[in-house]
C-alpha cells in the first residue's frame, strides 16, 4: 500500500468520508419514530416493525452504508430491540442449516486452494492448448466454469487469475496491447460467472436463497433439483459466451505454443500429487455425491460439516489456513439475511407488502418472474449478489404466494439471475479481478457484456417456460 | 523605545550586559537569558560577554526588571528564570539539557548529533547543540519522550521541533526521524515539526505528513554566490521550489516554513527568496543570528538591525496579502517571527493577534491539536501501489 494525501477542499473530503453519519442518524430516528406509530390496516404491530427493520437493512445493503456482514448482524439484533421477537429466537437464525452448509462449503473450497489441488486441476484442464488460440480460450473458460461447479466462483477466479497472467506473459502481451489478452481475462471471469450458477457450490447466494426459503417454511430445494433446473441455462450461456468472445474481439495471435510450454513448466513445478491432494479429491467427490443423493435425507449441512471434520481428522489443512481463506463475514451476513426474511414471513409483513404494493401492478405470475429476474440481473451488476438475494427474495416469495405460486419458483429465478453479472468491476469479484489485470476497459467490455446480460435473461425465461415445467416447477 | 520589533532585533544582535544584583543563574545552560518585552514579545538573548559592545543592560529594581538602553531610556521587561528541568535526568541518566532546548512554546531537538553549527565548536543558539554535546552518549526516542515530559511538567510547550541535520539522502531526512515522530505521537499530545531538506520525490512529503508531522521547516538556498556551477544550481533550485509548492498543498496553510538566514547574502536576494517562498505558500522565517566573534562567518556579516527592518515589513505585508497563516511560528524567541513583522507595518494585525491569543488559551490549544489530528485523519489514505 502507498500513502496518498487527499488534497481536495476539506469540506469535500469531510463530506465524502463522513456522509454516512447523518444517514445513520436519520435511519436511527426513522426506526425510533416507527416504534411508536400505529400500523396500517391489515398489518400487525410486529409486522409493521419487522417491515421497518427490513427497510432499514435494505437501505444499508443497497447503499453499502455498512459492510454486508455488519448489516447482517444488525438485522439480527434490531428485531428484538423493536419488540418483534425475543432475543433468544433472533439468534437461533445463526444456527440454521444453510448457514452451516455454506460454512462447510467455504472450508472445503479453502482446503482446495490451500492444498494446490484446484491449481493442479486448472493446469490439467488448460494443458494441450497448443493447437490453436481459440482452443486456449475454450480451455480457460471450461476450466473456470468446471471448477466453479465445485468451488465458489470468487475462489476459482482468484486461483485462475495468476495462471492467465502467466499465459499472457508467456505470449508477451501487454495490457491494452491487443485483444487476445482481453479475451483470455474475460473468458476466465465469464467462465466463472456461468459455471457459478450450475450448482449450489458456485457461491453463497444459492444456499442463501434456499435458506431463506427453508426458514420461511416453504420447504427446500435439493442439490440435484437445483442443478437440474439451471443446467440448460449453463450450457446455452457457455456456448454463447465462447462464440461471442471469439467473434466480437479479433484474435490477433497465430500461435499459443509458448503458453503451453509455460503451463507445462508450471505442471512440472507442482510435481506429483501429494497424498493430501488425493484424499481431498476423494473427499470432495464423496461430498458432492452425498449432497446429490443424501442431502434431502440427512441434510446438506450435515454432509458439508462431516466433510470438514474428515478434512481435519486427516490433517489436510490447519485451522490457520482456514482463518486466512474463508469468508467469515459472508456467514454473518447470511445469518442476518435469513433471519430478516423469516421474520417478514412469520409476521405477515411480506404478504401485506406484496398485496398492497406489488400484486396490484402485476397481472400474471409470468410478469412476476420476468420483472423479478430482470430486477435481479440489473441490481446484481451494481450490488453484491447476496445482498440482492436478501433484498428481493423475501418480497418475491410473498408475491408468489399471493399468486398461488410455489415460492420455490422465485428462488430459482432470483438465485440464478443474481449470479449473472458481467460488466462492472463491482458486480462480482471474478469480473473485478479481470479488470485488475489492466487488459480491460469498461468501454470495450460494455457491449458484449450487455449482449451477455440480454442472452442470460432470455435463456432464464425460456428455461422457466419450457424446461422447468418438465421438472414439475410450474408457473 | 519606539519600536518593539527593532528592539528585539537589536537585542538579538548586541546581546545584553548584566547589571548588578541579578539573580543567579541568569541564563539557561546555553547562555541565553529569557526576557519578555512589552506586548508579550518573547526574546532569548545572549549575554554580551564576548566583546561586542551592547547598549542594553538588564537591571533589577526591587522585584521588577528593566532594560537600560545606553543610560538614556528604560524598557520594562519580564525576566523568566531558566528552566530547572534542564538539570533533571531521564531514567537512563541523561540530563534534559543534553537532549533538548526550549524556545518559548516549542522544544528544539537534534536527535542524532549536533547541528553543523554546533559541530564547528560553538554552541548553536537555535538547537543548543555544541561540539561537547555531540560527544555525549546518543539518546533514544524513549529518552526524548521522557525529557519532553519533564519539560511539560514545568512549562507549557505546544510543539516539538526535530531536526534531521544536513542530509544528502533522497528522503531529505524523513526516514531517520520517523521513529522519533512515532514515539512522540504514541506518548505525547503535542504538535510536531521537522527540519528537513526538500526531498527528491513528493512521495516523501506525503509520507512526512502521514507519519504524524504537523509542520515542516525546509532547508533552502536560493542564492548562488557562484559556489556551484550554474546549471546544477538551477536544477537544484527548481526541485526545491517544486517540493515546497507540493508541501504547501499537503500541509495546513502556514505549516510549511523555511529559514532564511539574514545577513549572509545581499538583502535584495533575501527579499527575492521571501517572494519565491510566499508565492508557493511557504512561510519564510528570517533568522537573524549574528555570528559570534571569532566565527568564520563574522567577516561576511553585513546586516545591522536597522538595515533589515524593511525585510520584516515586506514579509509581514506579503503574508497578510496572501492570507497565509503565520501562527505556526508563535513564541519563537530567538528570531523575530513573521507576525512580529507587524511592528514595522501599517497593516492591522488584529485578526492574527486574536487568533494567537485564542490558541494560547486551554480551549484554543485543545482545539488546535484536535483539528490538526482530524485534518490528518481525513486527508491521509492508503491506496494500492501502481
Amino acid at each position: 500500500m502507498k500513502i496518498k494525501i487527499d488534497t481536495r477542499p476539506l469540506w469535500i473530503v469531510l463530506l465524502s468520508r463522513w456522509w454516512r453519519f447523518p444517514v445513520y442518524v436519520l435511519l436511527g430516528y426513522f426506526l425510533y419514530r416507527s416504534y411508536g406509530l400505529t400500523p396500517p390496516t391489515g398489518l400487525t404491530i410486529e409486522g409493521f416493525r419487522a417491515l421497518m427493520v427490513f427497510l432499514t437493512c435494505l437501505i444499508l445493503w443497497v447503499f453499502h452504508l455498512l459492510p454486508l456482514p455488519i448489516t447482517g448482524l444488525f438485522a439480527l439484533v434490531a428485531p428484538p430491540l423493536m419488540g418483534v421477537m425475543s432475543v433468544k429466537q433472533a439468534f437461533t437464525f445463526f444456527g440454521s442449516e444453510p448457514v452451516f452448509f455454506i460454512l462447510g462449503v467455504f472450508i472445503l473450497a479453502a482446503a482446495l486452494l490451500k492444498s494446490g489441488l484446484s491449481t493442479r486441476l486448472a493446469l490439467r484442464l488448460l494443458r494441450s492448448s497448443a493447437k490453436s488460440p481459440k482452443r486456449l480460450i475454450l480451455q480457460v473458460m471450461f476450466a473456470s466454469a468446471l471448477l466453479s461447479f465445485i468451488m465458489s466462483e470468487h475462489a476459482v477466479a482468484a486461483m485462475m487469475f495468476p495462471l492467465v497472467v502467466i499465459i499472457t506473459q508467456a505470449l508477451q502481451f501487454q495490457p491494452q496491447g491487443g485483444s487476445y489478452g482481453r479475451i483470455l481475462f474475460l473468458a476466465m471471469a465469464w467462465g466463472c460467472v456461468v459455471g457459478g450458477i450450475a450448482t449450489m457450490l458456485g457461491g453463497g447466494r444459492v444456499p442463501l436463497a434456499v435458506g431463506i426459503l427453508q426458514e420461511s417454511g416453504f420447504g427446500t430445494i435439493t442439490f440435484l433439483e437445483w442443478s437440474r433446473a439451471v443446467f440448460p441455462i449453463v450450457l446455452v450461456l457457455f456456448a454463447f459466451c465462447y462464440v461471442l468472445l471469439t467473434r466480437y474481439y479479433p484474435i490477433d495471435v497465430d500461435s499459443v505454443e509458448e503458453a503451453d510450454k509455460t503451463l507445462a513448466e508450471q505442471v512440472a513445478k507442482l510435481g506429483r500429487p501429494l497424498l493430501e491432494e488425493h484424499f481431498l479429491g476423494l473427499l470432495l467427490v464423496g461430498a458432492v455425491l452425498g449432497w446429490m443423493f443424501l442431502g434431502h435425507r440427512i441434510g446438506m449441512a450435515t454432509i458439508s460439516i462431516l466433510a470438514v471434520v474428515l478434512l481435519f481428522m486427516f490433517r489436510v489443512v490447519s485451522w490457520e489456513d482456514l482463518q486466512e481463506n474463508v469468508e467469515w463475514g459472508i456467514i454473518l451476513m447470511y445469518g442476518g439475511a435469513i433471519g430478516i426474511s423469516s421474520i417478514l414471513n412469520s409476521t405477515g409483513a411480506g404478504l401485506w407488502l406484496a398485496h398492497t404494493y406489488v400484486v396490484p401492478h402485476l397481472h400474471s405470475p409470468w410478469i412476476l418472474i420476468a420483472v423479478l429476474s430482470l430486477a435481479t440481473i440489473l441490481l446484481t451488476e451494481a450490488m453484491s449478489n447476496s445482498a440482492v438475494v436478501a433484498v428481493l427474495l423475501p418480497i418475491g416469495m410473498s408475491v408468489a404466494k399471493s399468486f398461488g405460486l410455489d415460492p420455490k419458483v422465485t428462488v430459482f429465478a432470483v438465485g440464478t439471475a443474481s449470479g449473472l453479472a458481467y460488466a462492472l468491476p463491482m458486480s462480482t469479484p471474478s469480473v473485478a479481478l479481470a479488470y485488475s489485470s489492466g487488459y480491460l476497459r469498461l468501454k470495450e467490455v460494455v457491449v458484449p457484456a450487455a449482449i451477455m446480460v440480454a442472452v442470460s435473461y432470455g435463456a432464464l425465461l425460456l428455461t422457466a417456460k419450457f424446461w422447468w415445467p418438465l421438472l414439475g416447477i410450474r408457473i | 523605545m519606539e519600536n518593539l520589533g527593532l528592539l528585539k532585533l537589536q537585542l538579538l544582535y548586541y546581546g545584553i550586559r548584566a547589571g548588578e544584583g541579578l539573580p543567579s543563574p541568569l541564563a539557561n545552560p546555553f547562555g541565553l537569558v529569557h526576557l519578555v518585552l512589552p506586548d508579550k514579545t518573547p526574546v532569548s538573548v545572549h549575554r554580551n560577554d564576548n566583546g561586542r559592545e551592547s547598549p542594553f543592560t538588564l537591571k533589577k529594581d526591587g522585584a521588577r526588571f528593566h532594560l537600560d538602553i545606553a543610560d538614556r531610556e528604560c524598557v520594562p521587561v519580564k525576566w523568566t528564570p531558566p528552566l530547572t528541568c534542564y538539570q533533571k535526568k531521564t531514567s537512563s541518566g541523561l540530563p534534559v539539557a543534553d537532549i533538548l532546548t526550549v524556545h518559548g512554546d516549542f522544544i528544539a531537538v537534534h536527535p542524532s548529533h549536533a547541528c553543523r553549527f554546533g559541530q564547528s565548536g560553538l554552541s548553536c543558539r537555535y538547537c543548543g547543540s555544541s561540539k561537547e554535546l555531540s560527544q555525549h552518549p546518543p539518546f533514544t526516542p524513549r529518552d526524548l519522550v521522557e525529557a519532553v515530559q519533564i519539560v511539560l511538567k514545568e512549562k507549557r510547550c505546544d510543539l516539538v521541533a526535530l531536526s534531521s541535520g544536513r542530509v544528502d539522502t533522497d528522503d531529505g531526512g524523513v526516514e531517520k526521524l520517523a521513529m522519533w515522530v512515532a514515539e512522540i505521537r504514541k506518548h505525547l499530545n503535542v504538535l510536531i515539526s521537522l527540519d528537513l531538506v526538500p526531498p527528491a520525490s513528493n512521495d516523501w512529503i506525503d509520507q512526512t505528513y502521514a507519519m504524524g508531522v504537523d509542520a515542516v521547516y525546509y532547508d533552502t538556498d536560493f542564492f548562488n554566490p557562484n559556489d556551484e556551477p550554474k546549471k546544477d544550481f538551477e536544477k537544484h533550485k527548481t526541485r526545491q521550489l517544486e517540493a515546497l509548492e507540493y508541501a504547501g498543498k499537503i500541509f495546513p496553510t502556514g505549516a510549511v516554513l523555511s529559514h532564511l538566514v539574514v545577513g549572509l547574502e545581499p538583502l535584495e536576494e533575501t527579499k527575492k527568496s521571501i517572494d519565491l517562498l510566499i508565492d508557493r505558500g511557504v512561510v519564510p522565517v528570517l533568522t537573524y543570528f549574528p555570528p559570534y566573534d571569532g566565527s568564520s562567518l563574522r567577516a561576511r556579516w553585513t546586516a545591522t538591525p536597522e538595515a533589515i527592518v524593511p525585510l520584516y515589513a515586506h514579509l509581514y505585508e506579503r503574508l497578510v496579502r496572501t492570507h497565509i497563516n503565520p501562527q505556526w511560528v508563535q513564541q519563537y524567541d530567538v528570531v523575530l517571527t513573521p507576525l512580529e513583522g507587524r511592528f514595522f507595518s501599517e497593516q492591522s494585525a488584529r485578526y492574527h493577534l486574536k487568533l494567537k491569543h485564542f490558541y494560547e488559551t486551554g480551549f484554543g490549544r485543545a482545539l488546535r491539536f484536535g483539528l490538526a489530528g482530524l485534518r490528518r485523519h481525513l486527508r491521509v489514505r492508503e491506496v494500492p501501489r501502481g
